[in-house]
C-alpha cells in the first residue's frame, strides 16, 4: 500500500508539474483526488488493512493528500502568474481606467465644510438659524432703532404678511447677526461659541451681490474676551483657510451692533502686502467684526458688566472668491446651476 | 458717505510736516478710512469714507482734529488749530423778521441779514468747492457750500426780499401741499415734513433738506438772509426718502447733528460773504436756541477698559488719547470721568464708547493677537448631529455620482405648484422670478434641468428649506432633499435604489413603499407609519424624488451590533414562481419569510412576464440543514403562496 501511495505522488507531482493550462490542472486533480480519482480509492482501500498498519498508513495518505494538494496551488498560481504576463503584453495601459461614479458638491457646501472644520478646532459649535425672520431679532436687538439710516446698507426684503406688535414685520434676514441674539436665548449664559452659518437675502443683484447667499458668523461670549482675543480668531482663520504666510488687520469702523467696530483687511495673497494693481496698498477688505454692543447682549438676556464678546461675520460667497487661483469673476455664476461650471469643481 | 477733502484745506486746520500719503494712512488705521488720494491741479484730494455715527467728520474741521490727535501716536507732530471766527459789533437793530419756531421740529436757528452783492466767487473759492465735488454757483450759494464743508453744519440762504413777509413759521406739512423746489422739481408732500411758513400759508423753505424755488438767490439779490437751522434728524429722513432727495445738507441732517456748530457756521457765514461778497449786516444776528444740548458725562472703569482691549494701557495715557480728541477727564479711584464735547453727545453713550476712542488711537495695530480660551460649551454626539449627517449624505451622493446644485429659496409665480393663496410672498421682490417663498425643491431642480439642456443625461441634488406658512408666526423651515435624473428612458427604479441605499447607509430599516396617493409613476415612501416623501417618474427620461430630510436625520444612527458569525452553512436555491403581474413582489416576498424562520433573505432575482425568480436562503442556528428539511420549507411557501395568490412554482 504504501508503495502504491508512494506512485501515486510522484506521477500526480510530475503531472501537475507538466500541465500548460488550468483545464489541464483541474483535469489532474480530478484524476487524482476526485470522487473516482486514484488516491481518493486508494483510500478507501484503508480500512482493508490490519489494524495495526491503519494509523501509519493513514498519516503517509494524508501527507501525500497534502503534498498533492499544495503542488495543485502552487501550479495554479504560477499559471495565473504567466497570464497575467501573456495579458500584459497584450494590454495597452495607457488606456482610459474604468472610472467609479463621481459628481460633485457645490462649492457652496465646499467652502462651508472647510470653515466649518477649521473653527471646530478652536471649539465653536455649528448653528443654523431661521432664513426668515422677525425684524426684532434682524435689527432691534441688534441695536437697530426704528427708522434708523444705518437700516438702508442692509436692502431688506419684506414678507407680504401683518407684522407682529411686539416683533416688527417679517423679513429674509439680510445678515446671520440675528443668530447672535438666536444663540445667547438658546444657551442663555456664557460660554458661548458660536459659528452660525445660514442663507441670507439682499435685494441686490450684480458682479458682487446675488439677492441669496451665505454667511458664516462667529459670536464668541465669556468673561474677559477682549479685542485681543478676536485678532487672534481672524489671524487663525486668515492663516487656515488663505495661506500660512497670510496676515490680518482690523481699522477702525461702524455697525450698531458693535462698540468698538470694526474692518478687517487681509494682507494680499499676490503680492504679499508690497500692493499691487489688485489690492489696496498691500490689503484687501474681508468683512466686518466688533466687540459686541452692551445692547445687544441686554437683548439676549446677558448681563454686559459680567460679560463681553466678540463676533464677525462674513460672506461665503466672498472668501471662496477670495480663495487662492479660483478666478471667479462674476459671483452669479454660482447660482446658474450651469454644469459646465459645477463639473468643474 | 463719502466726502472729499482737500489737502491745502486742512492744513489750514492741522499743522504738521507728514505727508498727505502719511495722514491718509494713519487715519486709516486709527479713525476713518481714506479710500484714495487724487492729484488735481498741483492739489491733493482725500476720499474718506464717513461711517453714520459720526457725522462731525464731515467737515475739514472734524477731520483735522482727528488727524491732529492721531499723527502723534505715531511720533509725528500735529496741531489743531480750531476755527475762530471773527465777532461782530453789536448793532442795536433787531431783525425785521418774526421767526416762529417749534422746538419739536428745530433745535436752533442761527440767522443774519446782510446786503450782499451777487456775482461770482473769487477763484480759490470756486476751484475748492469744484475739487471737493460741490458745483460752484454763484458766491452767495457758494458760502453755505463751503460753510458746510468746512465747518460741517448744512446752511441755507434765502433772497430776503423775495420771501416778502414779517413772519416765517416754522410748523410741519400737512398732506398734499405742494413745493417747486429750486431745481425747478415738484413734489407733493406726504405731511410732517419741516418747512418754513411765510405767514401766508405759502412753504418757502423745506428745511434741512432743499430750498423752494420761490425764496432762492437769484441774479437780483441785494439782501439775504443767512439761515442756518438745526433739526429733529428722523424728520429730516423721513422728508429725504420720501422726496428722493438725497442732498448733502439731506444725507448729513438726518444725522444728530452738534447745534453748537450752527452758531460757528452762523459767523463763519458772516465772515465769508464780508470778504467775497460785500456783505454787510444790516440786523444782529439772531439766535433761536429752546434745545441747547445738555453736558453729558460717562464713567468709565479702568477694569472695563483692561477687560474690551485686552492690554493694560496706563490711566495717563488714556487721559492724553480722550483729551486730545476733546474730551475733558478727571481721574479718581481707577474712574475715568469723562466730558463729552458737544459734537460727539449724539454718538459717545456709554463706557464702550469711550474704550473705543482710547483703543482706535492707542492703535489696534499694537494689540497681540491670541486665541480665546478653550471652554466646554456642549458635549458633540456626531450620531445626532445634523450636520454631520447633512454632510454625510451629500459625500455619499455625490460619490454615485450625483452633482449638488443650489437654486434660490424664491420662486416665480409661473414654477409655484398649488394655490397662491397658502404661499409665502415677498412684499418686495426684486423680479418676478423670486417672488414666493418655495414649498418644494423639485420645481426648481426641473428649471435646472432646462437650463442646461445640452446635456442628455444629467444627474443633481440639493438639500434646502421649504418653508410653510403659520398663522401668527414665523414660517416652518423644513429641510428637504431631492433629487432629478435626466436620461434616455431612465428607470423608475433607478431613483428607488438611491433611496433605498441612502436610507441604508442611515442604518434606517422599515422602509417601505405604497402607492402614490398623487397620481401618476410614482411611490409614496414610508419609515414605519411615517410619511418621507415620493418618488415620481415625470416622463421617459426624467424620475425625481424628493424627502423630508429632518425625518431621515431623526431616524438615521450609527448603532452597531454584533450579530454572531453563522456557525452552519447555508443551503441557497433560487424559486421560479408563476404569478400574476398585478400582484406586488413586496407582497410574495413578505409571505415567503412569514413561512418559517430558517428563511434568512429572499430577493428578487429576476422578472420576465408573469414568471419571477426569487432568491431565497435557508440557513438553521442549531445545525446542518438537511435536503429534507429544506423541501419542507419549500413546499410550505408553495403551498401559501398557491392559496394567497394562486402563483405556482415554474416546471
Amino acid at each position: 500500500m504504501e508503495d502504491e501511495l508512494l506512485g501515486i505522488k510522484n506521477t500526480a507531482i510530475s503531472l501537475i508539474l507538466d500541465s500548460k493550462d488550468q483545464k489541464e490542472l483541474e483535469e489532474v486533480m480530478l484524476q487524482f483526488l476526485g470522487r473516482s480519482g486514484r488516491l481518493t480509492l486508494s483510500l478507501k482501500e484503508l480500512p482493508k488493512l490490519p489494524i495495526e498498519k491503519r494509523a501509519e498508513v493513514g498519516t503517509l495518505a494524508n501527507d501525500v493528500k497534502k503534498t498533492i494538494e499544495e503542488a495543485i496551488d502552487r501550479k495554479r498560481d504560477e499559471l495565473s502568474h504567466h497570464k497575467l504576463t501573456e495579458k500584459r503584453k497584450k494590454i495597452d495601459i495607457t488606456n482610459p481606467g474604468i472610472l467609479p461614479p463621481l459628481g460633485h458638491l457645490h462649492l457652496i457646501t465646499q467652502a462651508i465644510e472647510e470653515i466649518t472644520t477649521i473653527f471646530a478646532q478652536i471649539g465653536c459649535t455649528r448653528v443654523r438659524y431661521p432664513e426668515v425672520e422677525w425684524d426684532w431679532y434682524a435689527f432691534e436687538a441688534l441695536n437697530f432703532p426704528d427708522n434708523h439710516p444705518a437700516r438702508d446698507d442692509w436692502e431688506t426684503f419684506f414678507i407680504k404678511t401683518e407684522a407682529n406688535p411686539k416683533k416688527g414685520p417679517m423679513i429674509l434676514t439680510p445678515h446671520t447677526s440675528s443668530g447672535q441674539i438666536r444663540e445667547m436665548e438658546r444657551k442663555q449664559k456664557p460660554p458661548i461659541r458660536m459659528l452660525n452659518i445660514a442663507k441670507c437675502y439682499r435685494r441686490q443683484s450684480d458682479v458682487s451681490h446675488t439677492p441669496m447667499f451665505h454667511q458664516f458668523e462667529g459670536l464668541v461670549v465669556d468673561k474677559n474676551i477682549s479685542i485681543t482675543h478676536l485678532k487672534g480668531t481672524l489671524d487663525y482663520f486668515a492663516k487656515s483657510y488663505f495661506g500660512e504666510n497670510r496676515k490680518t488687520r482690523i481699522r477702525p469702523y461702524h455697525f450698531q451692533f458693535t462698540e468698538p467696530s470694526f474692518e478687517v483687511d487681509i494682507s494680499c495673497g499676490i503680492c504679499n502686502g508690497k500692493g499691487c494693481k489688485l489690492c489696496k496698498e498691500g490689503w484687501l477688505e474681508l468683512g466686518g467684526a466688533g466687540m459686541v454692543h452692551p445692547n445687544v447682549l441686554k437683548a439676549g438676556g446677558i448681563d454686559p458688566n459680567i460679560y463681553t464678546g466678540f463676533a464677525f461675520g462674513w460672506g461665503v460667497e466672498r472668501v471662496l472668491m477670495m480663495k487662492a487661483g479660483i478666478k471667479i469673476d462674476d459671483l452669479r455664476i454660482l447660482y446658474s446651476n450651469k454644469l459646465e461650471f459645477l463639473e468643474q469643481f | 458717505m463719502n466726502i472729499k477733502i482737500i489737502d491745502s484745506w486742512l492744513r489750514e486746520y492741522l499743522i504738521t510736516k507728514a505727508s498727505a500719503e502719511v495722514i491718509a494712512e494713519k487715519l486709516s488705521l486709527c479713525s476713518v478710512s481714506v479710500e484714495k488720494i487724487e492729484k488735481i491741479d498741483g492739489d491733493l484730494i482725500y476720499d474718506v469714507e464717513i461711517t453714520s455715527n459720526r457725522p462731525d467728520l464731515m467737515s475739514v474741521i472734524g477731520i483735522a482734529r482727528e488727524a491732529a490727535a492721531v499723527l502723534p501716536q505715531f511720533g509725528i507732530d500735529a496741531k489743531f488749530i480750531p476755527l475762530e471766527p471773527t465777532k461782530n459789533k453789536k448793532l442795536g437793530k433787531e431783525l425785521p423778521l418774526e421767526i416762529v419756531n417749534n422746538p419739536k421740529l428745530v433745535n436752533r436757528i442761527c440767522t443774519a441779514l446782510m446786503s450782499v452783492k451777487i456775482g461770482n466767487s473769487p477763484r480759490f473759492i470756486k476751484e475748492r468747492l469744484e475739487k471737493s465735488g460741490i458745483r460752484s454757483l454763484n458766491n452767495l450759494v457758494d458760502v453755505t457750500n463751503y460753510v458746510m464743508r468746512e465747518v460741517g453744519h448744512p446752511a441755507h440762504v434765502f433772497d430776503f426780499d423775495r420771501l416778502n413777509s414779517k413772519k416765517l413759521i416754522i410748523r410741519e406739512s400737512k398732506k398734499g401741499e405742494r413745493i417747486i423746489t429750486l431745481d425747478e422739481k415738484l413734489h407733493v408732500l406726504e405731511g410732517g415734513d419741516i418747512v418754513a411758513d411765510n405767514g401766508n400759508g405759502q412753504i418757502v423753505d423745506l428745511l434741512g433738506v432743499m430750498g423752494t424755488a420761490n425764496s432762492i438767490v437769484t441774479d437780483q439779490t441785494k439782501k439775504i438772509l443767512y439761515f442756518i437751522d438745526n433739526n429733529e434728524p428722523y424728520h429730516i429722513r423721513k422728508t429725504s426718502m420720501n422726496n428722493g432727495i438725497r442732498t448733502e445738507a439731506a444725507i448729513i441732517n438726518e444725522k444728530e447733528i452738534d447745534p453748537e456748530l450752527a452758531k460757528i457756521a452762523l459767523l463763519r457765514g458772516i465772515e465769508l460773504y464780508r470778504k467775497i461778497a460785500d456783505g454787510e449786516l444790516i440786523a444782529d444776528a439772531n439766535d433761536i436756541y429752546p434745545n441747547k444740548t445738555r453736558p453729558k458725562t460717562v464713567n468709565v472703569f479702568k477694569s472695563k477698559i483692561d477687560t474690551v482691549i485686552g492690554i493694560d494701557i496706563p490711566l495717563e495715557e488714556c487721559e492724553k488719547i480722550l483729551e486730545k480728541l476733546g474730551f475733558r477727564v478727571k481721574v479718581k479711584n481707577q474712574i475715568l470721568s469723562v466730558d463729552i464735547p458737544s459734537q460727539r453727545i449724539a454718538d459717545i453713550l456709554n463706557q464702550e464708547d469711550i474704550i473705543e476712542e482710547i483703543a482706535r488711537i492707542f492703535g489696534y495695530h499694537k494689540l497681540p493677537s491670541m486665541l480665546p480660551p478653550l471652554v466646554e460649551v456642549e458635549s458633540y454626539h456626531m450620531d445626532k448631529n445634523e450636520f454631520y449627517w447633512e454632510n454625510r449624505v451629500k459625500n455619499t451622493l455625490k460619490n454615485w455620482g450625483l452633482t449638488e446644485v443650489y437654486t434660490y429659496s424664491m420662486i416665480s409665480e409661473e414654477i409655484f405648484e398649488g394655490p397662491t393663496e397658502n404661499a409665502i410672498k415677498l412684499k418686495n421682490p426684486l423680479n418676478e422670478d423670486l417672488v414666493y417663498l418655495r414649498k418644494t425643491l423639485i420645481p426648481s431642480l426641473l428649471e435646472v434641468v432646462k437650463n442646461n439642456k445640452k446635456n442628455e443625461q444629467l444627474k443633481i441634488f440639493e438639500i434646502s428649506n421649504i418653508y410653510e406658512k403659520r398663522v401668527g408666526d414665523l414660517p416652518k423651515e423644513i429641510r428637504m432633499i431631492a433629487g432629478v435624473i435626466k436620461r434616455p428612458n431612465v428607470s423608475f427604479f433607478e431613483a428607488k435604489g438611491i433611496a433605498e441605499q441612502l436610507l441604508n447607509t442611515c442604518n434606517i430599516k422599515n422602509v417601505t413603499f405604497k402607492t402614490s396617493e398623487h397620481g401618476g409613476i410614482a411611490s409614496s415612501v414610508y419609515i414605519e407609519e411615517d410619511y418621507l416623501g415620493e418618488i415620481e417618474l415625470l416622463d421617459s427620461n426624467i424620475v425625481d424624488f424628493e424627502f423630508n430630510f429632518e425625518k431621515i436625520i431623526k431616524l438615521a444612527n450609527l448603532s452597531k451590533v454584533y450579530k454572531p458569525l453563522a456557525k452552519y452553512p447555508p443551503v441557497i436555491e433560487d424559486l421560479s414562481i408563476i404569478a400574476n403581474e398585478n400582484i406586488k413582489t413586496a407582497d410574495i416576498i413578505e409571505e415567503i419569510y412569514a413561512q418559517n424562520e430558517l428563511i434568512k433573505e429572499v430577493t428578487l432575482l429576476d422578472q420576465y412576464q408573469d414568471t419571477r425568480t426569487f432568491h431565497i436562503i435557508y440557513r438553521s442556528e442549531e445545525g446542518n440543514l438537511t435536503a429534507d428539511q429544506v423541501k419542507k420549507v419549500r413546499e410550505k411557501v408553495l403551498t401559501a403562496l398557491e392559496a394567497k395568490f394562486h402563483a405556482k412554482l415554474k416546471k
